[in-house]
This record gives C-alpha cells, structure tokens and sequence, in this order.
C-alpha cells in the first residue's frame, strides 16, 4: 500500500511551483563538463603533437634556416655581381658553392674570351671604379652618357685591335648602359655579347703596362688633350698612334732620310713620353 | 517522455566525451535534483552549492561510470552522499533512528486530507510544504527521492545505503505524516 505512491499527496506536491536553480549555475556546470569532454577527446590530439611535433619542428626550422640563408646569399651574390660583371680570365664569377644557381655559370653561358695575360691589381681596380659609380641594380649600373665608356689613355700598345674596336665603337654607338648583372645572372640567361662588349672585354685584359710606362701613359693622355684643337681629335689621335706606332714612324722617317722631321717627332715623342725607355737604335 | 537515449546511454556518451550527452543528461535532472537538495537543506545558496558540487562530481566520474543502476539512483545516492557530508560538516543532529520514527508514527494517526484543501490547491501546496520542511531527514528524503526522483523503495534503499525495509518505514512515515498535517490544520 505505502510501496505505491500517494497520488494524492503527488498530486499536491507537484503542483508547488518548483525552485529553479540560477543560470550562472548552469552554465558553470556545463561550461565544466564542456571543458573535462575536450580533455577527453584530447589524448588522440595529444598523440598526434608527440608524434610529429618534432619532425615538424625541425622541418620548420630548416625550412625557414634555409630560406633566410638562400635570401641573404641573394643578396649579397646581387651587390657582388655589379662589380664582376663579366667574368675573366684569371677572376672566375663569384658563384656560390652552396646556392644551386644553374644560371651562375659563366664559362659554360659566357661566349669564350680570347685568351690574355692576367690583369695587373692596378687595372683590375681601375676596372672596378669604372664599373662601380653610379651605384647598383640595373636602374643605375652602367656608365652614363656622359661619361666616357673607356679610358683615353693609351692602354695597349701590343693590341692594337682593342684600339680600333674602341675607336669603332666610339662612332657606332653611344655610351652603352650596362646592363643589370644580377639581373642577367638571375635571369639565368645572359645574352650574347655583341662585339663591342668583347672588344671591351680584351680591352680590360689587355696585357700590363709596366708601372714605368703607366704614369708616363696618364701623362702623354694629358698632353693630348691639352694640345689638341679639339678632345675628340686628341683622344683620337693618342689612340690611334700609340708609343710603339708612334716610335715605329719615326723609324720610318730615318729610314726615308728625313732626319729633321724625325728627330722633330722623336723630340716630341720624348715630351710626351719623357718616362718611356726609348729602343736601342732610336737613342 | 524519456526520448531517444537512456540517461544511462547518455553517461557512457559522456564518459566517450561527447559533451552534448551531458547536457541532455543535465536538462533532463537538473529541476528534480535541485528541488530535492533545496529541500533538503532549505536554503537556496547551500542548495545551490551541493547541485554543483552534485553536478562536477558527474562530471568527475565520467570515466569510472558503470551502468550497473539506474543512472537515477547513482546520482540520487551520489546526492544523499553529499547532504551527508554537508550535514556533518554543519553539525547538524542527522536522521532519527528508525526506532524513532516508529514512535512517532505511533503518535500520528493516519487521516485524509481536508475537503477544503482539495479544493484549494495553492493552500494544499503550502501545507504541504510546510509539512515537509517539519519531516525528520530522513523520512523527508525518502520521500524526495520518491518524488522527484521517482526512485522505488529498493532504489530508495540503495540510494541512501539503507535496508529494503527502512527505506519502506520512512517512506511510510513521511506520508503519514504529510497526511495528517493535511488533514489536521483544514
């Protein structure tokens, strides 16, 4: 009897408005048992973070390592290539060892350069000045129009090919932009050298001037310019008749018997060139 | 209208850690435990306290859950456990014996509700309430937890860790008196 329940009393009692508990406290308890599910699940994530949490990490590392690594060697190999813009003879490019640039690859790209004795230090840093001004990148390297593409002193007397290529290309063309060598060498393609690149190059590798004669070269430059009407014409001229042209007409004088105008030269040579240690049979 | 899921299926959900089948779980107890604690204790920030504490220790024994019971007499029993606690901790002079509780029935004749509480609901509902805050604990749980928890005598029994039988003798008292209370003051 009492084991049923007392309907009656149910009744009643289910008719008192029944206490709700705050809403602050449903949501702690659900917020908690929200929080113990995720442990739950976590274990398998936890798992998968042990599992390749390190080689991830280390991918990462490398990754990024590298990648710095490659953009600084970028960069540096960028301002580099500005100087070294052609490779030469005695000077290979600088290529990186470990940065794999196919395009980096000069005597392999480059078209084959006429063997020469090497650069004294003095030209190559010459070189290295006139390459130089102007800043770097594309946008600036070069020479500008206004400045003269090669030197006007007499260089080589023992090449006289490099000077009739130079004097060709003064009046073929005007001062040429050099173009970009980083981009070039990114670009992983250099375009083929024109002639007047390569004369330019056998100008550059030209065999040395003795230190005696190199002064005495600037000077009689100067002198051109000086005695000339015109800069163009002097240039023109102390291009054309080098010391050893120069001393080979004034042999030719004394071979026609015209001792008063080769001595006249050979005095005039001698102004020029006072520093230039005559030959034997032209004292 | 239990749907679907028992509230068994839904525990192991739970302890799977699918969070949703707490919260049906939850839904589905929270008026019925919270009354029983509220009435209890008769204050409403310890009731609220023991729910919650209720609650997180459901939350907590998720994992070591065993559908062995009725998932309601394993939370009612995990209730009971914490008024006992509370009861201790509050010093409070726990439940009459059951030698007790016989004596008192002995003194409480079995009536019938008053006519006029039959009809008026809301003064048979304060009454009724008031009667039941008078009740000794235990017979007061046991019958809460017939009531809210819809727990049988064996599970009333089970739940409070006590005999088949003394679970039936509180039962009885309360409802005798509850009766009596109703029937005298009309």
């Amino acid at each position: 009897m009492i084991e049923q329940r007392d309907e009656e009393l149910s009744r009643i009692y289910r008719d008192a408005e029944g206490p709700r508990p705050p809403q602050r406290v449903d949501d702690n308890i659900l917020a908690a048992s929200q929080r113990v599910a995720g442990l739950v699940r976590r274990p398998a994530a936890i798992g998968f973070a042990r599992r390749w949490g390190v080689p991830v990490a280390v991918a990462a590392t490398v990754l990024v390592t590298s990648t710095l690594a490659l953009m600084v060697y970028e960069r540096q190999s960028g301002l580099d290539a500005i100087a070294p813009q052609v490779p030469r003879a005695g000077r290979p490019a600088k290529v990186s060892p470990a940065g794999p640039k196919p395009a980096v690859a000069p005597p392999a790209v480059l078209p084959p350069i006429a063997p020469a004795p090497p650069i004294p230090p003095d030209a190559m840093r010459r070189d290295e000045v006139r390459q130089r001004p102007g800043g770097s990148g594309a946008s600036s390297g070069g020479p500008g129009p206004a400045q003269p593409a090669f030197p006007e002193v007499p260089r080589a007397p023992e090449v006289p090919r490099t000077a009739d290529a130079l004097r060709k290309r003064e009046e073929a063309k005007p001062a040429p932009v050099a173009p970009a060598p980083g981009a070039n060498i990114r670009a992983g393609a250099i375009p083929p050298q024109p002639p007047v690149p390569d004369a330019q190059r056998a100008f550059d590798v030209q065999p040395p001037i003795r230190p005696v004669q190199a002064p005495a070269a600037a000077r009689a430059a100067g002198a051109l310019r000086e005695s000339a009407t015109t800069p163009q014409s002097a240039v023109a001229d102390a291009k054309e008749r080098t010391p050893e042209k120069w001393l080979e007409d004034i042999r030719k004088l004394r071979l026609e018997g015209k001792m008063a105008e080769a001595d006249r030269e050979l005095a005039e040579f001698k102004k020029r060139y006072p520093d230039y240690r005559l030959p034997e049979d032209l004292p | 209208m239990r749907s679907e899921a028992s509230d068994e299926d839904l525990m192991l959900r739970y302890g799977r850690g699918d969070a949703r089948a707490f919260e049906a779980l939850y839904l589905r107890h929270r008026l019925p435990l919270y009354r029983f604690l509220l009435r209890q204790v008769g204050n409403a920030a310890t009731a609220e306290e023991l729910f919650q504490d209720l609650w997180m220790r459901v939350v907590n024994s998720r994992g070591r859950y065993e559908p062995r019971a009725k998932f309601t007499s394993w939370i009612y029993a995990i209730a009971h456990n914490r008024l006992m606690d509370f009861y201790r901790a509050d010093g409070r002079a726990s439940f009459l014996s059951h030698e007790e509780s016989e004596s008192v029935l002995e003194d409480t004749p079995a009536g019938e509700i008053a006519a006029d509480l039959r009809l008026d609901r809301k003064r048979a509902v304060e009454r009724l309430l008031a009667a039941l805050g008078e009740l000794p604990d235990a017979q007061r749980e046991a019958f809460l937890l017939q009531q809210e928890g819809e727990l049988s005598i064996e599970e009333i029994a089970a739940a409070t860790g006590v005999s088949r039988e003394t679970a039936k003798s509180r039962l009885r008292y309360a409802v005798a008196k509850l009766r009596a209370r109703l029937g005298k003051e009309s």
